[in-house]
């Protein structure tokens, strides 16, 4: 069978963007990119993750362009980002520093620096609000003029600590959890050399990092509901907040961390899953360890750091014939692009395949070989 | 003051306070953009919490300037897109490279705006500690 190569369509694919646009404005109404950045702040921390960039601005373009589908907004991001030069690679980012807005543990009540609930929609009812249909400009100038008297009538009187220390750090001081080395090897990078299996640890949390937020939470809730761990992780820590991005100075040398050039700061969220496993002992008495999975993406995006810090255990502790313990099930699934793109590609012309194919059916039916 | 206090303490305050100090330089020297404002990637570098090994978070936004002052080059370097933050950055960069008598006169100006975000951040700290949780015992009766 031989390939004819066909044409058209061109008139018609000018005419179906025309069309896209006209859906998206059809209304009347256009939405300012910085009603989108301020106003779907979970939406645009989700496209910044997924996409690997942290740029809200763009972000919050990328979603006014894809009208508010994800997938599509991640892509624009992905292809923008492909165009713009790498000029540097940071410091080492310190989570230690990190300012926290947001630090939670299902692990132990008391953790010192307390509980800090911050901003989070865990404790709201999930009833519809039908107020926000009638919210105004004016709403909210009074809103947030009531919001602020208050703040700052009631402040409380006793300064928070700086720089919390990390939960895990309990466990690690009871011996409980082995103690943390560190290793300096330089990271691979995805985004510059294909991963290759068995991959190295760098490059599956990269991948985990800016995995598609649905894909990730999936496999997790997966793993922990028996097609994989056999243990309910517990987190140790949950933590939102803000952490500086720093580079050695470009023009000269940069002998000490306070001739480093601070460039801004980004918001993440970081997890520290426990999770308990059974391991023999000395003389082959069976014993509990307690092992640590991490979860760390741009942005406020919990469940997915928590389902990352499952994954990233799973993949640590590979069990043979378990889909999430598999690095290569797990890792080439959840990228957004590359499912989505692949997934979409099936909406393309496959005439010539398809066409072969009904022909192989047609003999085969008619009893031919 | 060392750089990262300074460049922390210029771009946490913004276009303001950084082109206030750059006025001062412009209006005396000669400064030529040997780059002007464009953007570029910083690739974010983290230690994982579980294993201790390095690995890339992903990528910031910057936007990057370089100027020039008689010999002595500057570079400013902001996340997202700011062209003019870079490019006053860039020119009080090149200042303290040049060593610039005026760059002794900001030391105060700094120290101050410093202060101002101090006391910012501090007060968002503590708007923050009222969503702290305070635990208390249930008394549940018949319980031992």
């Amino acid at each position: 069978m031989a390939y004819v190569a066909v044409k058209g369509g061109e008139a018609a694919i000018a005419e179906s963007i025309k069309r896209l646009r006209y859906e998206r404005l059809r209304e009347r109404r256009t939405i300012a990119v910085k009603a989108i950045r301020s106003g779907l702040r979970a939406l645009v921390d989700r496209v910044m993750s997924e996409a690997s960039l942290y740029a809200k601005e763009l972000a919050a373009l990328a979603i006014k362009q894809a009208e508010g589908n994800p997938e599509e907004a991640t892509f624009l991001l992905r292809a923008y980002r492909s165009t713009l030069p790498r000029k540097y690679y940071s410091r080492l980012t310190s989570m230690g520093s990190m300012f926290v807005e947001r630090r939670i543990s299902a692990a132990f009540k008391d953790i010192a620096g307390g509980q800090l609930l911050g901003a989070s929609a865990d404790y709201t009812h999930r009833l519809l609000d039908f107020n926000l249909e009638k919210e105004t400009s004016a709403n909210v100038r009074a809103w947030l003029a009531a919001f602020q008297r208050e703040q700052e009538a009631e402040k409380p009187s006793v300064m928070p600590r700086v720089e919390l220390p990390r939960v895990t750090d309990i466990l690690r001081s009871e011996g409980l959890l082995r103690r943390m080395q560190q290793d300096d090897t330089a990271p691979r990078d995805i985004t510059r050399q294909s991963m290759t299996f068995p991959a190295e640890r760098s490059e599956r949390l990269q991948t985990l990092t800016r995995g598609e937020s649905g894909a990730v939470v999936a496999l997790g809730y997966a793993a922990i509901r028996g097609y994989g761990l056999a243990a309910h992780p517990t987190v140790a820590a949950l933590m939102v907040g803000r952490v500086a991005i720093t580079i050695d100075y470009p023009l000269g040398a940069c002998d000490s961390d306070d001739e480093a050039l601070y460039l801004g700061q980004v918001r993440v969220t970081e997890v520290d899953a426990i999770i308990p496993a059974a391991k023999k002992g000395q003389g082959g008495k069976q014993e509990i360890e307690i092992r640590l999975g991490y979860g760390l993406c741009f942005g406020q995006n919990e469940s997915k750091a928590i389902a990352m810090s499952v994954l990233d255990y799973c993949l640590e502790h590979p069990i043979p014939d378990s889909p999430v313990h598999d690095e290569e099930f797990v890792l080439t699934h959840i990228d957004s692009v590359e499912a989505s793109g692949f997934i979409s590609h099936l909406k393309l012309p496959h005439y010539v395949t398809f066409q072969s194919e009904l022909d192989a059916a047609r003999r085969i039916n008619r009893g031919e070989r | 003051m060392q750089r990262l206090r300074r460049t922390k303490i210029l771009i946490e305050s913004g276009l303001a306070v950084c082109q206030k100090l750059s006025q001062q330089i412009l209006q005396k020297y000669e400064v030529t953009v040997i780059v002007p404002p464009h953007n570029g990637l910083v690739m974010v570098k983290v230690r994982d919490q579980a294993e201790g090994k390095l690995f890339y978070l992903g990528e910031v936004l910057v936007t990057e300037c370089r100027v020039q002052i008689g010999t002595t080059l500057g570079i400013g370097l902001v996340q997202d897109h700011q062209p003019k933050v870079a490019y006053h950055l860039a020119v009080i960069d090149a200042a303290y490279q040049a060593e610039l008598p005026e760059v002794e006169e900001w030391e105060g100006q700094l120290a101050a705006a410093e202060d101002d975000l101090a006391r910012i951040q501090a007060g968002e700290a503590l708007t923050l500690e009222r969503t702290k949780v305070h635990f208390s015992m249930m008394n549940i009766e018949g319980a031992h």
